[in-house]
Parts: structure tokens; C-alpha cells; sequence
């Protein structure tokens, strides 16, 4: 990919969003590059846009795709769904104006709406100035995945989701398998161990909706109030809306609080109550255990994926590589799930 | 032969450094890189430490589970090849559904468990000790 430094990012993207907004002129301040974001750059900026003697500030930021990928997803497809959830009403940033074309950034990127606030799960888990939150956020997270759930994917024109098949389950699972033995250099007899569990216990699955695909509190930008955003939604499908409730209760989302299972912030119980009394479905305890152990395997086929692109030399990070052995976690809680 | 300080000594002079005086004075994306970089160096020492008699009990383990004779093996490299191949044995008897039920699952499992507790001893051992912590209170209720 073709290296750009900051100063020129800033030139060219004041041309994009002059030409895309129809603007007289654009002034972009404070550009600088966010923390985080393994998988994308995030980029924040101040943006002063004149349009007939009138002009409107907007803070905003840059998600931009770092290279070439083992799992690549598409910039457009995630702004038409963000845009699709924030029709509804349901708490994400607003989204301006998306780009696929190289010749902009090096790489396809989207403008959004800058939320303020925390997005530092540890931080949640741990400061006293996030106590309200924590009360809080287990139910505001389950009101809002039922929302999420009920988007109308035909309304919102997002016919380019994946279709999951007859059992969004069974494929989800093939789809991984496939990924771990294309990706894994090593032998995984532990990942072994739960696809074969997996296998014998694919839940039926009456409901087919939008899925996030990456609901978890790393993905929640969050105040001492409660939640305010949902970011990141790269990996929405169409699918068993179960998969989120069970991607929620991972354990590395837990960050050490493991008496706390959904994100080290509530029990499951509760969780699943607040789910049910939001979306008028009833959680089967059976299948949401089926999506937590399908969920901690996939992030760790997420973990080999992220070292493989390092090792590979997609993109030299010392962050990618050192996830490499995080893979080792993920084994061990799938064991302690599936003995 | 080498002067002191050894390797693992001198990994861990660096990762000090970084810690108290690198990530203090740093901040944003970059102050968190140095903290990766710090627990890399982290694992490297125990790896240097560790993996030599790791690998050594992995193997006998493993010949143990599938029923071959003990390796005498000496060097690193050998023993790790040897602890990959029988990996690949393993997984696939456990496709095969060997380990899906009864006794024989069991005994897969007590050696994947070990197996993997050894890669934490090495990449986490801190993630380790509060799983084992979290089991053994579970024990108890």
C-alpha cells in the first residue's frame, strides 16, 4: 500500500470531502491518528465545511483499512448499515461519506460523526468515575440488541448481506473451520475439541436477522451516564441473532472480571432477561451457550488470523504479532466450556 | 560461550526499560505499542527459560496418549518437530471422533489441557493462575 504521510492525508481529504459535499471550501484541524484499531486505522479530525457564506463544524473521524487483509470486508457495505441502524434510532455515529477508490487514501475508508467519550473497556471495569455505567450498561446493551435485531434488512436495501443458508449456525461453523485450517500453522488439538462439540449440538434456528458480529463492550463508546455509541460494523450479517447474545459473554471481553460474564459487567441471567423483555423472544440458555463456545473459538481463529497477518507481511506490527500468542487463552476457556 | 549477563537477563534490562521509562514518557497509540513490546521481551525470557523442559515433558506426554515408545530425543529442534507431528496425529484421532465420548475422551483431554497451560506458562502465566484460581473456587461451592 501506498505510504502517505499525515500532512498529505490531510490535503487530499480536504479535496474529498470538498468535492463529495459540494462544499465552497473545507478546513480540517487536529488530524491525528487514534490508539488502537488492530485491524483499522482510526483517524480524528475537527472539519470547518463553507458552503455559501454559511459554515458548519463537525467533529469527525476516519476509519481506514491499514492494507490488505485475511478477512477482508467491504468499507461501503459497513457505512449502509451503520446508516441503516442510525435510521432506526438506535445509538452510532452518523455516517458522512465512504470511499472504495485508492487513489483518495492509499486504501477504502469511511467518514463518520466523532462520539465523545471512553472506549477503554478496562477503564469501565475499573474507574470509580464509570460506576453509573456499569450499573447500567448490561440492560442499555441488551435494549439496544434487540433493536438491532429488529432492523428490516429489505427496507434498508442491504441485500449485499450474506445469506447464512438453511442453518445459520451450521455455517457459521463450517465458515471458521475452513478459515482455522486455511490459516493455522500449528496443530490446535484443543480448537479440535470444540469443533467437534460444536458440531454435535447446532441449535435449530427459528429466527434469521441482521447480527452485529462484533457486540462487545471494546465496541462501545460509552460515558459515566451509560452507553452512547455502537462502533464497528464491519462483520454485520444475516444470521442467528443468538450469536451475539453468546459473543457478548466471551471471555477476553471480560478483561479479569470473570465472575461477571458478559463483558465483566453482569451475570448471563440477567442479560438474557433484559434481551427477552426488549425483543419479546425467549434466549434458549442452550443455544446462547452453543454461540459463547462458537464465539471464543472464533476469536481465536481471529487471534491466528491477526499473527498470520504480521507473519505473513500484509502488515509488520508488533500488536498483530504478539496476538499470536493470546491464542493459548482462547484454548484454554474453550476447555473449561466444552469438559 | 557467552558473558553474563545472559540472554535472559539482558531481554529483561530491556523490557524494564521500556516499562519505567519509555511508557511513562509516551503517549496514545504509540505508549500502548511499547507496552506490547515490553511483554514481548517478557516472553521471550520465559521462553528461553521454559521451553526446554516443556517441550520435554509435552512429548513424553503425548507418546504416552497414542501408544508409542518414548522418543530419546536431545536437541530443541527435534523435540519440537516431535511435539508438532504427534499435534497432527492427535488432531487428527479427535476429527475422527475418537475423543467425542467416554474414557478415551478424557485422557485427550487431560493432555490438550496440559499442553495448553504449558503455552500459557510461557505467553501468560498470570491468565493462568486466575483461571486456576477461578476453578479451584468453583471446586469449593
Amino acid at each position: 500500500m501506498e505510504r502517505i504521510e499525515p500532512g498529505e492525508m490531510v490535503r487530499r481529504l480536504t479535496g474529498f470531502i470538498r468535492t463529495e459535499g459540494r462544499f465552497d471550501s473545507v478546513a480540517i484541524e487536529n488530524f491525528r491518528k487514534m490508539p488502537g484499531g488492530a485491524s483499522r486505522e482510526i483517524w480524528s479530525f475537527d472539519c470547518a465545511m463553507e458552503r455559501g457564506g454559511e459554515t458548519s463544524r463537525r467533529a469527525m473521524v476516519l476509519r481506514r483499512d491499514p492494507g490488505a487483509h485475511n478477512i477482508s470486508t467491504s468499507r461501503r457495505h459497513e457505512f449502509m448499515v451503520i446508516r441503516a441502524a442510525f435510521e432506526e434510532r438506535i445509538p452510532v455515529p452518523e455516517v458522512f461519506w465512504v470511499s472504495e477508490d485508492p487513489a483518495v487514501l492509499g486504501s477504502a475508508f469511511f467518514i463518520m460523526e466523532r462520539i465523545d467519550g471512553e472506549t477503554l473497556a478496562r477503564r469501565l471495569l475499573r474507574d470509580d468515575t464509570y460506576a453509573r455505567a456499569r450499573e447500567v450498561m448490561p440492560a442499555q446493551l441488551a435494549e439496544i440488541l434487540a433493536k438491532i435485531h429488529r432492523i428490516d434488512p429489505v427496507k434498508h436495501k442491504l441485500d449485499f448481506l450474506a445469506q447464512p443458508g438453511d442453518n445459520a449456525a451450521l455455517s457459521e461453523v463450517k465458515r471458521y473451520e475452513e478459515t482455522f485450517r486455511f490459516l493455522a500453522l500449528e496443530p490446535h488439538p484443543a480448537f479440535e475439541l470444540a469443533f467437534r462439540w460444536l458440531l454435535k449440538r447446532v441449535p435449530k434456528t427459528p429466527r434469521k436477522t441482521l447480527v452485529h458480529g462484533d457486540y462487545r463492550i471494546g465496541n462501545v463508546v460509552f460515558g459515566p451516564e451509560g452507553v452512547r455509541s455502537i462502533l464497528d460494523w464491519e462483520l454485520a450479517h444475516l444470521g442467528d441473532p443468538m450469536e451475539d447474545v453468546g459473543w457478548m459473554c466471551v471471555r477476553a471481553w471480560r478483561f479479569g472480571n470473570d465472575q461477571k460474564p458478559v463483558g465483566g459487567l453482569g451475570s448471563r441471567e440477567d442479560f438474557f432477561h433484559a434481551y427477552e423483555k426488549a425483543s419479546g423472544v425467549a434466549v434458549d440458555p442452550e443455544a446462547a451457550r452453543f454461540w459463547e463456545v462458537f464465539g471464543n473459538l472464533r476469536w481465536g481463529i481471529i487471534t491466528i488470523s491477526q499473527a498470520r497477518t504480521h507473519i505473513d507481511g500484509f502488515v509488520k506490527s508488533v500488536e498483530l504479532a504478539s496476538i499470536g500468542r493470546r491464542t493459548a487463552e482462547t484454548e484454554l476457556e474453550l476447555l473449561n466450556l466444552i469438559e | 560461550m557467552q558473558d553474563r549477563p545472559t540472554s535472559v537477563e539482558l531481554l529483561e534490562a530491556a523490557a524494564d526499560f521500556v516499562d519505567r521509562e519509555v511508557v511513562p514518557a509516551i503517549e496514545g497509540a504509540r505508549q500502548f505499542h511499547a507496552r506490547v513490546v515490553a511483554n514481548v521481551m517478557r516472553i521471550v525470557a520465559r521462553e528461553i527459560k521454559l521451553e526446554d523442559p516443556l517441550v520435554r515433558s509435552e512429548v513424553k506426554a503425548l507418546a504416552r496418549l497414542l501408544g508409542h515408545d518414548a522418543p530419546h530425543l536431545h536437541s530443541l529442534d527435534d523435540l519440537r518437530a516431535a511435539a508438532a507431528g504427534m499435534g497432527e496425529e492427535l488432531t487428527a484421532k479427535i476429527r475422527a471422533g475418537e475423543a467425542d465420548e467416554g474414557a478415551r475422551r478424557g485422557e485427550v483431554l487431560a493432555v490438550v489441557r496440559q499442553s495448553v497451560e504449558d503455552k500459557l506458562r510461557i505467553a501468560n502465566p498470570r491468565y493462568l493462575e486466575s483461571d486456576i484460581a477461578i476453578r479451584n473456587a468453583n471446586k469449593e461451592i
